[in-house]
This record gives C-alpha cells, sequence and structure tokens, in this order.
C-alpha cells in the first residue's frame, strides 16, 4: 500500500502539482489505506481497478480536483507522434541526400552566361554549362539544415519521452 | 453474474456523487468512511471505480466543503460536508433520480422475472 501511495506522489510530482497538496492527498489516501487495511478491506476494495494503475489513479484524482491542466485528448496524443514521424523522416532524407551528394563527388552543375555583342552584330548572350567537381555551398546548406532538423527532432521525441513514460508492465 | 456486475457499475456511476453527499448529508465523513457508509447500504460495488476522484470534483465544484480534524485515535482526516451548494444539488438530484426511477419502474413493472434455480 505504501508502494501505491509512492507511485501517486511521484505522479503528482510530474504532473506538476504543488508539494502541498500532493502531501495532503498523499497523506489522506495513507491513512484510508491503512484502515482499511486494518479492518481487512483490500486495496482493491477500497479503490477498485485503480488499485492496479496508481499513475492513472493520481492523474485522474487530480485533474477532477482541478488542481491540473485537463489530460490531452487522444486525438491530439495521436497527431503529436504523426507529425514528429514525418518530420524526422524528412530531415532524414535530407540530410541522405546532401551527405551523398557531397560524398559522390558527381560533377556540380551551374547555368551562367556568357558572350558578347560587338557593335550591335555579333553572338547572342548564350547559355553556357559549366561542371566543377567542387562542392557546391547548397549541398553544404542543405546537409547544416538537415542536421539542425535532425537535433530539433531528437530533442523533441527526448521530451515527449519525459511527459509520456512507459509504464511498467503489471502497473 | 459480470453482465449484472456492469449493469450495477454503470447505474451506480449516474448517482454516485449523490449518494456521497447524502452519506455526508448525515454527518460529515472522510473517504474511507464515506466508503463503509456505502457499504453498510449495499452499496459494495463501490469498488468498481474509486470515490476519491469524484470527490475531488465535488470540491472543485463547491458542492462540499472541507475541513481537518483528528479521527478516533488516528492521525488527523479531511473532513466532507455538504455545502449550501451541495445540499441544493442533493435535493435536485434526488429528485431528477425518483422521476426517472418511477419511470423505469412503470416500463419494467409488467416483467414477470423467473429465476431458474
Amino acid at each position: 500500500m505504501t508502494d501505491f501511495v509512492e507511485q501517486c506522489r511521484r505522479e503528482w510530482k510530474r504532473l506538476g502539482v504543488s508539494d502541498p497538496l500532493a502531501e495532503e492527498m498523499a497523506a489522506d489516501l495513507a491513512s484510508d489505506l491503512s484502515e482499511a487495511e486494518a479492518e481487512g478491506v483490500s486495496a482493491e476494495e477500497l479503490l477498485g481497478m485503480s488499485a492496479f494503475d496508481p499513475p492513472s489513479f493520481a492523474a485522474s484524482w487530480a485533474a477532477e480536483r482541478g488542481i491540473i491542466p485537463e489530460q490531452p485528448s487522444p486525438t491530439n496524443a495521436r497527431r503529436r507522434p504523426l507529425f514528429l514521424m514525418a518530420f524526422t523522416g524528412v530531415a532524414a532524407i535530407a540530410l541522405v541526400v546532401a551527405a551523398g551528394l557531397l560524398l559522390t563527388g558527381e560533377p556540380k552543375l551551374t547555368l551562367a552566361t556568357s558572350g558578347t555583342r560587338a557593335g550591335g552584330i555579333g553572338p547572342l548572350p548564350r547559355s553556357v554549362v559549366h561542371s566543377t567537381s567542387a562542392p557546391d555551398p547548397v549541398e553544404w546548406i542543405l546537409l547544416v539544415l538537415a542536421v539542425i532538423a535532425l537535433g530539433f527532432a531528437a530533442w523533441l521525441w527526448s521530451a515527449r519521452a519525459r511527459s509520456h513514460p512507459p509504464t511498467a508492465p503489471g502497473q | 453474474m459480470a453482465v449484472s456486475s456492469t449493469r450495477g457499475t454503470e447505474l451506480l456511476r449516474g448517482v454516485l456523487d449523490l449518494c456521497l453527499l447524502a452519506v455526508i448529508d448525515e454527518g460529515p465523513a472522510y473517504g474511507y468512511e464515506m466508503t463503509k457508509r456505502l457499504r453498510e447500504r449495499g452499496l459494495s460495488f463501490v469498488g468498481e471505480g474509486s470515490i476519491y476522484p469524484l470527490l475531488g470534483r465535488l470540491e472543485r465544484d463547491g458542492l462540499v466543503e472541507t475541513y481537518r480534524a483528528a479521527s478516533n485515535g488516528g492521525p488527523p482526516r479531511k473532513y466532507y460536508r455538504p455545502s449550501s451548494a451541495g445540499r441544493i444539488a442533493l435535493a435536485l438530484g434526488v429528485s431528477e433520480w425518483r422521476a426517472a426511477r418511477d419511470a423505469v419502474d412503470a416500463v419494467l413493472a409488467p416483467v414477470k422475472v423467473e429465476v431458474a434455480t
């Protein structure tokens, strides 16, 4: 039963419930559970199915009291990973493309205009294709942007992991 | 049995707030004490859910007042009692419940129940 209260306390802390309120709820819960145990009443009889899921119980209690923001809706919770996955995928593809262009040393094509016009008569300006093996700054810019985007994606994933910790089996 | 238990839980869910207000209207009580009072009246399946989130909602909505006091030899407990708004909500809720119960009874009364033994 102490373990149940401790898990609730951790959940309240994670949710940002103030210490005095969390302490008050934990003390009330612990007193009730102790009294029930002394009278031969199990935690399951007192708490129902909540006895097997302390984090949900703690979150539900705090939310109903109005001391934490409402939990995000399942729709929003699903949308964010989809957006994050798409963002991460695009950043990864950009990184691979930029790296590939730089590593393969493929000739880079640039378009330049040359030509002269003398006395109004002469060759018209024409487009000439120059080839060069020097890396174009565009590839470097793409590479840097892709690395930054991937770093940002990694930060978003870690922030999400902190706010949605995996539930331990059996809880 | 499972069906019966589920229906009982669903029925109780809609009126558990009234039941809580009713038992603390008899006298202030802390959480576990309310559970005992409900169980004494046959609402043992209150354990399917938990009264704590519901108490939190009643508190947030201003339907209960709370205070701390020592229990019988134990640590100080948080006692709940209905506020004036809570008493009004209780009266209205009981009226609604009775109307609904009578209507359902009128529908179900002609049904002859035979229980196989």
